[in-house]
């Protein structure tokens, strides 16, 4: 097949930039990084990139294509080319660029060693018989595991391209893996250091890490379990976490989220005082609704009894989180869509995935 | 008429009433009767599902269950955050069997109905640009006459798209085959998919101020008249939260914020008490003048 690319050459000791475009022939079942072998192999030798493994499991090729970031050898391009489409391929984002495709990955692995990447065992002489986890507690850190630290999370997290020093979804997801491992000993040392400022509560939710994770770690939800580790240890200053509580409080009293305590019960009374300007102009709009009475949800009773309920059973912190993820997982990514729209069916929709085996058993029934 | 359950969720019933307002009176012009829930809370938003999990597992399974007693198929939101809490638990529900049985036990003690799994999770723009777009078209007859409007997703309406799937994640379209319909021209620019910063405009303002900077920016550089939002925290980050980038960056960027439900209103021809622009914070004067002449 044919496959047109253009890539973004870059080169940070002369800071010229250009993008480049290239023509090649690749075998059907070719990936990215195997059109990107072609090119350096018989068009332009000076192309950088890193490769190592070529199997989704060494986590070097990290790269953006048309602006987000892929794994270079999990991207098949048939579809891409059939459909006439000429990506743009560029180095990740969040990382200083070394030249064209390649980034350097210092400040990722920086994070990576702030949060104590290693078990930091709970017992300082050896056992006397192996330490057996069970499979319900090793299911708790099972997809932070998986991580292959290829950094295509933080190529595009909002909170870090606005905070260079927030550790970001690699690094936090990392940290769940030995928060949730029964045989850690420094948990809530851990919890303490990830809370502090550019940690964990400095997630602004934008779920791009998990849009692009390759290996289905799903960093934004192992963020959320080191928050619900964190409240249910009482490691709870953080604003954020503040934040979160307050939520708690108003389901169970009201049911609906009280906003107007949410600035005092958030910042506290001192800092409030500061936004009392800003409220006041949102109050002449109607954006501030009075405390009082309170907004009152129908049957609220109810929400309060489910509350000392669930809270009875004690599936909190990230038991909680982790009770769903096996009903996640089955989601098909090609599901059904709801509104029976297929999202990679619009004229403008990315190129569905397409591996050669679904093509064949397709063109073989079709044949019959 | 279809019938479906509407869960409005708490900005829309406090701050954000305009939101709620324009979409009763929008609704049946394309083809909705809303059925309101009463006795429903809040989603618990991710700050639940980060304090409380099980909670926030069993708060949204009785907003389901309350949706699926109306008897609609499908439980309308007009708010990011509420469909992807929602949907994301109504998937768990819905594939796992033994949870939604736990669940439903605990429902029951509390004096709510076991939840069967049957109501589909759907915010507005999915209906309107989905299976009523024809309905859509006929109504937006009063037209936006050209202006041009810039787009603003937001974050839990795309991603994770495995969980949301009706917008291609990167490239979505819904929003502006929309604006289209409605006679505008929806503007282009980098950060529509982007976050507003929201979840942590309080815990984090500077952080939060560099995020929500980007989309209203790049907005006005590509000469948007407008933006327009389906989710109202992204509206009133984008809305109330300008008068702060003023104070931090000098940039008095003075962009009128739209909620979708008004966009298609001033299209379909709301009247000034259904679409209640007085509440923004941001004068949207300029685009009803540019409506007007
Ligand atoms: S969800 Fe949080 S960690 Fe993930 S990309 Fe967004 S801001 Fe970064
Ligand atoms: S979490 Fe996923 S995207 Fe991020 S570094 Fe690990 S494998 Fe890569
Ligand atoms: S080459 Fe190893 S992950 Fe792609």
């Amino acid at each position: 097949m044919q496959v047109g690319l253009k890539i973004w050459r870059y080169d940070a000791k002369t800071g010229d930039r250009a993008l480049k475009e290239y023509e090649i022939t690749a075998p059907e079942e070719a990936t990215l990084l195997d059109c990107l072998d072609i090119v350096k192999d018989r068009h332009d030798g000076s192309l950088a990139y890193r490769k190592s493994c070529r199997m989704m499991i060494c986590g070097s090729c990290g790269m953006r294509m048309d602006g987000g970031a892929v794994l270079a050898c999990k991207t098949r391009m048939y579809e891409i080319a059939q459909a006439g489409h000429v990506p743009v391929i560029s180095a990740m984002g969040n990382l200083p660029i070394v030249k064209d495709l390649v980034v350097d990955m210092e400040p990722f692995w920086q994070k990576m060693r702030a949060v104590d990447p290693y078990l930091r065992p709970r017992y300082d002489q050896a056992q006397e018989r192996e330490n057996v986890v069970s499979q319900p507690q090793m299911d708790v850190i099972h997809k932070e595991s998986l991580c292959i630290n290829c950094g295509c999370c933080v190529s595009e997290c909002n909170s870090m391209e606005s905070d260079p020093d927030f550790l970001g979804p690699a690094a936090l997801a990392k940290g769940m893996r030995f928060v949730g491992d029964p045989r850690d000993g420094a948990t809530i040392e851990r919890l303490e250091r990830y809370s502090e400022p550019h940690g964990l509560w400095d997630c602004t939710r934008c779920y791009f890490c998990n849009e692009r994770c390759p290996k289905g770690v799903d960093p934004r939800d192992a963020i959320a379990k080191l928050g619900a580790e964190a409240m249910k240890n009482g490691i709870d200053r953080d604003m954020g976490a503040r934040h979160a509580k307050w939520f708690v409080t108003s389901a169970k009293t009201t049911g609906w989220l009280r906003e107007t305590e949410l600035v005092p019960k958030t910042q506290g009374i001192i800092a409030s005082i500061k936004e009392v300007k800003f409220a006041m102009g949102l109050a002449v709009k109607g954006k501030v609704p009075p405390p009082f009475p309170p907004h009152v949800a129908a049957d609220v009773h109810e929400s309060r009894a489910l509350f000392d309920l669930v809270k009875a059973q004690g599936r909190d912190g990230a038991a909680g989180i982790v009770q769903g993820e096996r009903a996640l997982g089955r989601i098909e990514a090609h599901h059904e869509a709801a509104g029976g729209r297929d999202p990679y069916n619009e004229p403008d929709s990315a190129p569905r995935p397409f591996l050669p085996s679904e093509r064949e058993e397709s063109e073989g029934v079709a044949a019959t | 008429m279809k019938k479906v359950a509407y869960y409005k969720g708490c900005l829309a019933s406090l701050s954000a009433k305009e939101l709620d307002i324009s979409t009763r009176a929008l609704a049946p012009k394309v083809g909705y009767e809303l059925l309101e829930l009463e006795s429903v809370t809040c989603c618990g938003a991710g700050d639940i599902h980060e304090a409380e999990p099980d909670y926030y597992l069993h708060l949204n399974a009785r907003i389901l269950s309350y949706a699926e007693a109306t008897g609609c198929d499908t439980l309308m939101t007009v708010c990011n955050v509420c469909t992807l809490n929602l949907r994301q638990a109504n998937y768990q529900l819905q594939i796992d069997t033994g949870l939604r049985e736990r669940v439903n036990d605990n429902l029951e003690q509390v004096g709510v109905p076991r939840y069967l799994g049957t109501v589909e999770v759907k915010h507005f723009l999915w209906l309107i640009a989905g299976e009523s777009f024809a309905e859509l078209q006929a109504v937006a007859h009063k037209g936006l006459k050209g202006l041009k409007v810039a787009p603003f997703y937001g974050c839990q309406i795309l991603r994770p798209s495995k969980l949301m799937g009706f917008d291609d994640p990167d490239k979505p379209t819904s929003l502006e085959r929309i604006i289209e319909a409605c006679g505008g021209e929806a503007i282009d620019y980098p950060a529509k998919i982007k976050c507003c910063g929201f979840p942590i405009i309080q815990a984090r303002e500077d952080t939060a101020l560099a995020e929500l900077i980007q989309p209203i920016e790049q907005a006005k550089e590509a000469g948007a008249d407008a933006m327009v939002t389906p989710c109202p925290l992204c509206h009133l980050s984008l809305d109330a939260w300008q008068s702060k980038l003023k104070k931090k960056t000098g940039k008095d960027f003075q962009m009128p914020i739209l909620h979708l439900s008004q966009l298609v209103g001033v299209a379909a021809g709301l009247t000034d008490s259904e679409l209640k622009f007085r509440r923004h914070v941001v004068s949207v004067a300029p685009v009803v003048e540019k409506l007007s002449v």
